[in-house]
Order: structure tokens, then sequence, then C-alpha cells
């Protein structure tokens, strides 16, 4: 995916919706209408900051029968590099915005038997779409959703409007939390289960579903892993022969761009693995913060998502 | 005239436990009372996932029906084993289970390919996937043959051309196999020279 694939956009509506969430609603800047797409998809924006580029992914949560606008939610984030700062305290109504398509990673399984949602906190966005595919179908779903307080459940009176017991909300304020062993035990067969959260949420679901004899296809979930921060270090690319200054806040693949250079990618969060990029050479240690390589793919140390994962070295050799 | 190498024809591999079930659904015809007996075997070790499990078998043989099974399953550690008379009342009873049973579930089924499907057959209704279902193909190897002109399934197929229980017509047996249909493709053999068929061999012992 290049830069000449976005969409221009505009913000026509910004919501606080909870005290650290705010709603968008972006509109294409020639009117019309944007690409079509199915419940849990995502999209890359890409901000245009003071010092650098941010380009983050977050999921539709609109009906993806509207394509008069895409709607997304984001969540300040405490340790922030500086996109969701950026979405927060820089974007307002009127401001433009560029937009990748549409890419699912994370959609239903059209032969299930029934449906289990899990969210916890702003992991509630994509499920909002899905919920569109879902509502008034033959398939029986129910959503489950953790939040920290009643003041943090975004979304929480449209969903209970529309979907009545059907959602479930859980709060830790009031020590209220999911029992995943009954609620993964008890399940009818042809059911799908589908996680979106903090990551220690996502491995419990994952773990208790195992415990409980789910096979993994019937498991799924989705998190985008921001770029963590990391020591500086230098790479080469040894087809397009230049050298790469990699600074602690820019992840490998923000500085391969910035030196010109394109990676195909699509979600930027770790789990596509669409920017899968061969490892000619390295002296060190390559720290793989994905949700994509295997075990043995990380041990080989052959291969880097350069989009979130970075190295501790003195120099590094990808086939770019 | 013959084409092999189809790839919808299934592939079987002997059965083997799965320790990461929570529950067991074991399905038997005929001589598959073998397979799943050494399935129990590999599990004697793990008394709570031998409580968990349910046996269904048919034999099919007038003499074996009767005492014989049951009491050699229920020797392998399973108390819930049900002997059926026919494969109908077996495939209606499992269609029930499959209706109360729960995500965690894993399916072995040992017997004639033409039970096999019958039994996939219905556990594709319940979304099961592969890697819930484990089959083991032994005993005949005769197929259920669909006719593609009038949609007449023939069982018990042993020869490469059949004549069709609904039309008459002469079917060519492919290799080209339906898991919904759980049976062969079935193709008029005579379309173009009426009367002009292969010779008439066994082929499917």
């Amino acid at each position: 995916m290049t830069e000449a694939a976005t969409i221009e956009v505009e913000v026509t509506a910004i919501d606080q919706v909870t005290p650290l969430i705010k709603h968008f609603r972006l509109a294409p800047v020639d009117g019309g209408t944007l690409p079509a797409f199915s419940g849990g998809s995502h999209i890359i924006v890409v901000m245009h900051g003071a010092a650098r580029a941010h380009r983050n992914p977050y999921s539709v949560l609109s009906p993806p029968n509207r394509l008069d606008a895409y709607e997304i939610g984001v969540r300040r984030m405490e340790e922030s590099r500086g996109g969701s700062h950026f979405m927060h305290d820089s974007v307002r109504v009127g401001s433009r915005l560029q937009i990748a398509h549409p890419v699912n990673l994370f959609g239903l399984d059209k032969i299930a038997r029934k449906h289990v949602l899990i969210a916890g906190g702003i992991g509630i966005t994509p499920f909002l779409a899905m919920l569109e595919d879902l509502y008034g179908g033959p398939v029986p779903y129910e959503l489950h959703y953790s939040v920290r307080s009643p003041e943090h459940a975004a979304f929480l009176g449209r969903l209970r409007r529309r979907e009545g017991g059907r959602v479930h909300l859980y709060c830790d304020s009031e020590q209220q939390a999911i029992n995943f062993e009954a609620l993964l035990g008890n399940q009818p067969l042809g059911t799908h289960v589908y996680v979106c959260g903090p990551g220690g949420m996502i491995s419990r679901v994952a773990a208790v579903a195992k415990d409980c004899g789910w096979p993994d296809s019937h498991i799924h979930w989705e998190q985008f892993s921001a770029p963590p921060v990391g020591d500086a270090f230098e790479v080469f690319l040894a087809r397009s022969r230049i050298s790469v200054h990699v600074p602690p806040d820019q992840s490998l693949l923000e500085s391969i761009e910035a030196a010109g250079v394109e990676v195909p990618y699509l979600c930027r969060g770790g789990v596509c693995g669409f920017c899968q990029t061969r490892v000619l050479e390295v002296d060190g240690e390559l720290l793989h913060n994905d949700h994509f390589l295997s075990e043995a793919e990380r041990a080989s140390g052959k291969t880097i998502m350069p989009c979130v994962s970075r190295a501790r070295c003195r120099s590094l050799l990808l086939d770019l | 005239m013959l084409v092999t190498g189809i790839k919808s024809k299934p592939v079987y591999a002997p059965l083997r436990y799965d320790a990461g079930g929570r529950y067991h659904v074991m399905l038997g015809q005929e001589v598959g009372e073998a397979p799943l007996l050494r399935v129990l075997g590999d599990m004697s070790g793990s008394p709570e996932a031998l409580a968990r499990t349910r046996v269904l078998y048919v034999p099919l043989r007038a003499a074996a029906a009767g005492a014989a099974p049951a009491a050699a399953f229920g020797g392998a550690g399973v108390a819930d084993v049900r002997i059926f008379g026919t494969t109908a009342a077996l495939l209606e009873a499992f269609r029930d289970l499959l209706g109360r049973a729960l995500m965690g579930t894993r399916l072995y089924v040992a017997g004639p390919e033409s039970f096999i499907g019958l039994a996939m057959k219905i556990a594709l209704e319940f979304n099961l996937n592969k890697d819930e279902i484990r089959a083991e193909e032994c005993g005949t190897r005769a197929r259920r043959v669909y006719c593609i002109h009038c949609r007449t399934t023939t069982e018990n197929v042993r020869t490469n051309i059949v004549t069709c229980g609904g039309c008459t017509r002469s079917l060519l047996v492919r290799d080209h196999y339906s898991r919904r249909l759980a049976a062969y493709m079935g193709v008029m053999a005579d379309a173009e020279v009426p009367g002009e068929l292969p010779p008439i061999r066994e082929v499917f012992a």
C-alpha cells in the first residue's frame, strides 16, 4: 500500500464519548462514497504532525452499509508516540486527514452457528460494525463488554437500546469480571469467539478457550500494537544501497519510509504479515513485537516485521 | 475415461486420540470397532477423558449385534455406549447428540467411507471443522453414488459403471466427491454413443 492509494477525508464530527475516547466521523472531501467494507475492518489514518507523520490503524465502527463516511473511535494512550495525542489534541471538525482503504483481518466466520464477542475498553470498536452485520440475522450472538467503570463504557447507550439483553457489561469498578471459564465452557458446537481488547484479555481468552477444547480455528482476536520505543540503531538496505538511522521513538518501517523506500504494508500493527522483510545479516538481536511470526520464524533470525519490531544491534542488513 | 487425482476425494488417516478435546464422541460402523478400541486404549491413562466419552456403534452383522461390542467398549472404560440396529437410527441419535453438545467436542468416526460421509454430512451442519473431526476408513469401499441427472443416490456401488436406481441411466462413477451430499458423482457413461460402455468391473471392493 503506497501513499497514492490513500483517500482524502475531512473530519465532519467529533464527540468526546468517554473521558479517554473520542469518536470521529470522516467523510470524503470530494463527496461521493467511500469503499465498501465488512464488519471488523480497519483503516490506516495518516496524520501529518509537526515533527513527523503518524500512520495508525483504527477499526471502522460505523455500519458497513453506510459509505458516506467512516466513523472511528480513538482512545488517548498514556504512552502515545504521538498518533492518539494528535487525534485528540490537534484534529478539529474541518481538519483533513488521509486514510487507506479498509482491510479486514478480523471478519466474522460466515458459517458459524453462534458468535460470542468479547470486548475490553476501546476494543469495542470493531464489534460495533460487526453487530450491524449480525443484527436481525438468523445466527445467535452475544456481546461481553468489559470496562474499568461505567463512565468508560463507550457507545453503551446505543448498544443497549438496540441489542438489549445480548449485551453484558462488566465494570472493574464494581468488581465485575467476565467468567471466561463459564462462558467458554458452555457454548454450543459451531460457536466462534472474537476478542478485542488489552493483550492480557486476549491471551486469557485464548488460553481458556484452548483449555475448554476449542480448536484455534474458532478463536479470533485482534490487537494492534503500537510500535514500542527502543534504542536507536542503524539499518542498511541491501537492494536500495542506503543506510537508515532508526531513532528511539520511530519504528523501523517509519524510518525506512522516511528515507524514501516503500515497504508494502496493511495494518502497521504487527498483525497482517504484509510488511514481513528478509533479514540478511544482524550483528546483535532482533526484538520481535508482532503477533504474526511463529516461534520458529522468530528463532531463525531471518525475518522481521518492521512495523512494530526493532533490533538491538550494531548493524542490521535488510533485503529491501 | 476414469479421471483420477481429483482433489475432492477424501483422504483419511488412522484415528488418534486428541487430548486437546474436552468431550469425545465416537461413531463406528461394521469393522470400525477396532480403530475405536485402539483410540480408547490410548485414553486408558485418562479416566476423566473416558468419563466424557460417548460411543455410538452399529455392527450391521446380525450375529455380532448384541452384547459383545457393548462389552468391548465397556471394558475399555466407556460407560456411555449405545449399540444400534441400523445406521439410520445411529445417525439420528448422533444428530440429536450434536444438537446438545458443547464446544470442545472431538468427533472420531471409524467405518466404511459411505458411513464416514454420512456422519461428516451431519457434523458439517453443526459447523464442526477438520480440527474437530477425525475419521479412519475401514471395511467395504463401496460408494454412495449421486446421479447428476436425476439426483437419486444409489448405495453400495462396487463397480465402475452402475445403473442409476432412479433413472436407470448407466453412470460412470467418478472420484469427484461432494461432502454436502456425502456421495461420489455419477455421470451418464454412454451419452455420446448409447449402449457403448467400457467393461464393467468391480473396482470398489
